[in-house]
C-alpha cells in the first residue's frame, strides 16, 4: 500500500523539512513535532554539498546539517525512526541526484521502500529519469513529477503520462522560498496541468503563511500546498533558540490545519 | 570527422553528461540546444562569428615555435598556440562571441555568468559591452581578493560584479549561484557558462566555438611541418581550452593527447583540483563526469593556486576521452605550476597565465632529455598580466605601491 494513494481531495498539507537541522538529535524532535500533527505529506530533505534550486534558507539548513557529518545512512535511519501511522501522513524523500547516484540506485530504493512513498528528485528532469523510475516502480515508490511554470502543455503531457501520489507544481520561476505568488498565473497552469493529469497538484515554492494556505486552496484550482522554507525560517528567526521553535512550528503547524 | 561522433542526442560522451537540472530551465535548455543546431548551419551566423574573430579577438592566434624552450629540454621541437595574444587575454572570449550571438539570437535581453579567475568574467563583460547588453558577474569572494586586476576590468566595461560567499567562495560557488540566478531570471536571461561544463548543450557547444584553436592548429602545423604534430598538451579545468585544441584532433590516432590538471598542494592530498585524477564520476552543475566527493556524494572544495582551474568538476567530454583512453590526464602541483610560470617568462619572453602554466611544468616534467624531435602543440591559454599579485606574493616578491 502507498499513503499517497489516500491523500484528500482538497486541502492537502505538504511539509517539507531538512533531515539533520539544525542536529541530527534535534532533527528528530522537529520531525517528531512535525508528524505528530498528521499532515497528509512529510517530505524529508537529504541534505545536499551544492543545493542550486534552493534558495538561502534551505542552503543555510544542508549546511548546518553537513558541518555536523550528516550522512545518507544517518538520514535514511532517521526518517525511519519518525513513527508512521498506516493510512496516514505519506513520507517523500526530497534530494538531489548525485546522492542517490553515489549510493547506489538500487540500494538507495532497498534501503527506503516500504517506509518512504515516494521520491521527489529536483534535479532528474524527464529526460533522464528512465532507469530510476522501473526502479521505484518495482518497489512501488512514486516518482513525483515536477511542473514548472516554463512546462508548456505538449512538455506536461508527456511528463505526466502515468504520474502517481501527486504532482508539485512549481508556483514560480524562482528558487525554494522566493518570490510573491502570483494567484493567476498558478490556476491557469494549473487548469493546463488538470487537462493531463487526474493525479493531485501541490502547490510549493514560495507559501510561506496561513493566508498563503487558504488564498491557494480557496481561489485555485490546486489540490493543496507545500510548505518548506517558512518552516526553517522560524528557527532563525527565534535566534536559533531550539525550545522555542519546537513549540512555535507546532503552533504554525496547528494554525494553518484549523480553518 | 569520420569516426567521433560525440555527444549522442540527449548531450552524451559515452557515459557522461546529459541534462540533471529542475524542470524550470529544461524548457529553456531544449530551446538552446535548437537554436543552436540552427545557428551551427547558418551561414550568415558562421559569418558573423568569423568575422568577429578576425577583426575584433585577432584570430588566427599564432602557432610560436618556443625554440628556446625546445633547445632547454633537450628532445622535442615545442610549439605554442598562443590564445594568450587574443583580445582580452585568453581563449575564453572564443566561446563568449559564440554565445552572446545564440543570445541575440534567441532574444535575451541580460546576460549572467560564472568566473574563476576572472578571463570568462572579462570575456563576457566585453562581448555584452560590444554589443550592449546588461551583464551580471558571480564571482567568489575568494577569487574577487586574487584576481582584483580582472575585477576592475569587468567593473570598467560596465558589467556588475556580484560576490558570492556561499561554501569554498570560488568557482563552483559562482556557478551555483549564476544557476539559482537563471532560475529566476529564465525567461529572459541568457547564462553564458564559460566551460565545457553544465547540462547539454554546454559542453558541445562551447567545445564547438573553442575548436577554432585546434582547426587553426591543425592548419598551421600542417603548413609549417608538412605532418601532424605528436602530442597535444593543455591544462584543464572545466576544460574548454583543451577542447577547443583536441576536438579538430581526436580522430588522428597517431597524436597523443595530454590533459594537464591542477594538484594544488598534491592530488593525493585534500587541497587538490585534480578531478581526473582523484576523483570520481558524480553529478554536479547539471552532467555527469568526474567530480571530487565524499563517499556520500558531497562536492568537495578544490584547491589550486590558478582560479581558473580551482574546480572540483571537469566536462563530461574529457571524463569520456579519459575512460576511452584517447587521452591521458595528469596532475601538476601549485609549486610546479609557479616554477614553469618563471622559467617560461625567461626563456621565451612569454609571461603564461597561471592554468597554462601547468601545462607548460607537465612540459618541462615529462619531456626533458626525451622524445627527440618529437612535435609538440601547447595551448597556451592565457596570459599572466592577471597572475603578477598572486605570483609575486608567492616568490616572495614586494608588488604593493
Amino acid at each position: 500500500m502507498n499513503n499517497l494513494d489516500q491523500l484528500p481531495k482538497k486541502n492537502i498539507l505538504a511539509l517539507f523539512m531538512t533531515c539533520g537541522f539544525p542536529s541530527l538529535v534535534k532533527s528528530k524532535k522537529v520531525f517528531d513535532t512535525i508528524q505528530k500533527n498528521k499532515p497528509d505529506v512529510i517530505e524529508f530533505g537529504l541534505p545536499f554539498s551544492d543545493p542550486m534550486a534552493d534558495g538561502l534558507i534551505i542552503q543555510e539548513a544542508n549546511k548546518l546539517a553537513l558541518q555536523k557529518g550528516l550522512t545518507t545512512d544517518q538520514s535514511i535511519q532517521l526518517i525511519k525512526s519518525v513513527s508512521k501511522n498506516k493510512g496516514e501522513t505519506a513520507y517523500v524523500i526530497m534530494c538531489y541526484i548525485n546522492t542517490i547516484m553515489k549510493y547506489g540506485v538500487s540500494n538507495f530504493i532497498k534501503s527506503i521502500k516500504g517506509t518512504v512513498d515516494g521520491l521527489i528528485i529536483v534535479d532528474l528532469p524527464f529526460e533522464e529519469e528512465k532507469e530510476i523510475r522501473k526502479n521505484l516502480e518495482k518497489h512501488n515508490i512514486y516518482l513525483i513529477k515536477l511542473i514548472s511554470p516554463m512546462t508548456d502543455s505538449n512538455r506536461a503531457k508527456r511528463l505526466l503520462h502515468n504520474s502517481k501520489g501527486f504532482i508539485y507544481y512549481i508556483s514560480s520561476t524562482g528558487i525554494t522560498g522566493s518570490n510573491k505568488l502570483n494567484h493567476k498565473e498558478i490556476n491557469k497552469n494549473i487548469k493546463m496541468i488538470k487537462k493531463h493529469s487526474y493525479t493531485p497538484v501541490l502547490v510549493g515554492f514560495g507559501v510561506k503563511s496561513k493566508r498563503d494556505v487558504k488564498s491557494l486552496n480557496e481561489t485555485t484550482l490546486t489540490n493543496g500546498v507545500i510548505i518548506g522554507s517558512a518552516l526553517i525560517q522560524m528557527y532563525f528567526d527565534l535566534k536559533m533558540n531550539f525550545d522555542k521553535y519546537l513549540k512555535s512550528l507546532d503552533k504554525f503547524i496547528r494554525s494553518i490545519q484549523s480553518r | 570527422m569520420s569516426n567521433y561522433n560525440q555527444p549522442n542526442n540527449s548531450g552524451r560522451f559515452g557515459q557522461f553528461g546529459g541534462m540533471y537540472v529542475s524542470e524550470t530551465l529544461m524548457p529553456l535548455l531544449i530551446e538552446l540546444d535548437e537554436a543552436y543546431t540552427r545557428a551551427k548551419n547558418d551561414k550568415k551566423f558562421q559569418k558573423e562569428l568569423k568575422d568577429l574573430f578576425n577583426n575584433y579577438v585577432g584570430r588566427p592566434s599564432p602557432l610560436f615555435h618556443a625554440a628556446n624552450i625546445s633547445k632547454y629540454l633537450n628532445g622535442p621541437k615545442v610549439y605554442f598556440k598562443r590564445d594568450e595574444l587574443n583580445h582580452t587575454g585568453a581563449h575564453k572570449i572564443n566561446n563568449c562571441l559564440g554565445q552572446i550571438l545564440l543570445a541575440k539570437k534567441m532574444g535575451k535581453t541580460r546576460i549572467i555568468a560564472e568566473t574563476g579567475a576572472g578571463q570568462h568574467g572579462v570575456a563576457t563583460a566585453t562581448v555584452c559591452a560590444l554589443f550592449g547588453l546588461e551583464c551580471h558577474i558571480y564571482m567568489g569572494s575568494k577569487d574577487i581578493v586574487r584576481q582584483k586586476p580582472n575585477v576592475f576590468r569587468m567593473k570598467l566595461l560596465g558589467a556588475n560584479i556580484i560576490p558570492v560567499e556561499s561554501g569554498s567562495k570560488s568557482l563552483k560557488d559562482a556557478m551555483n549561484e549564476a544557476l539559482r540566478d537563471w532560475i529566476k531570471n529564465v525567461r529572459d536571461t541568457f547564462y553564458i557558462i564559460g566551460s565545457t561544463a553544465g547540462p547539454h548543450p554546454y559542453p558541445k557547444m562551447v567545445r564547438d566555438f573553442q575548436s577554432v584553436i585546434g582547426i587553426e592548429a591543425r592548419e598551421q602545423i600542417l603548413k609549417r611541418e608538412k605532418k601532424l604534430p605528436d602530442f597535444l598538451i593543455a591544462c584543464v579545468g572545466g576544460g574548454s581550452n583543451a577542447m577547443g585544441l583536441f576536438y579538430p584532433f581526436l580522430n588522428d590516432k597517431k597524436v597523443s593527447i595530454i590533459g594537464v590538471e591542477a594538484a594544488g598542494k598534491g592530488s593525493k592530498t585534500n587541497e587538490t583540483a585534480a578531478t581526473m585524477t582523484s576523483g570520481t564520476p558524480g553529478i554536479l552543475h547539471g552532467s555527469y563526469s568526474y567530480v571530487l566527493q565524499d563517499p556520500d556524494g558531497q562536492i568537495k572544495e578544490a584547491h589550486s593556486i590558478s582560479a581558473g582551474l580551482d574546480y572540483p568538476g571537469v566536462g563530461p567530454e574529457h571524463s569520456h576521452l579519459k575512460k576511452s583512453q584517447r587521452a591521458k590526464y595528469f596532475g601538476i602541483t601549485d609549486k610546479e605550476a609557479l616554477k614553469a610560470f618563471q622559467l617560461c617568462s625567461k626563456l621565451e619572453g612569454i609571461i603564461p597565465a597561471l592554468e597554462p602554466s601547468h601545462a607548460l611544468a607537465y612540459l618541462f616534467k615529462a619531456f626533458k632529455n626525451k622524445f627527440k624531435n618529437k612535435i609538440i602543440i601547447l595551448n597556451l591559454c592565457g596570459r599572466g598580466d592577471k597572475d603578477l599579485f598572486t605570483a609575486a606574493k608567492e616568490i616572495g616578491f614586494d608588488v604593493d605601491e
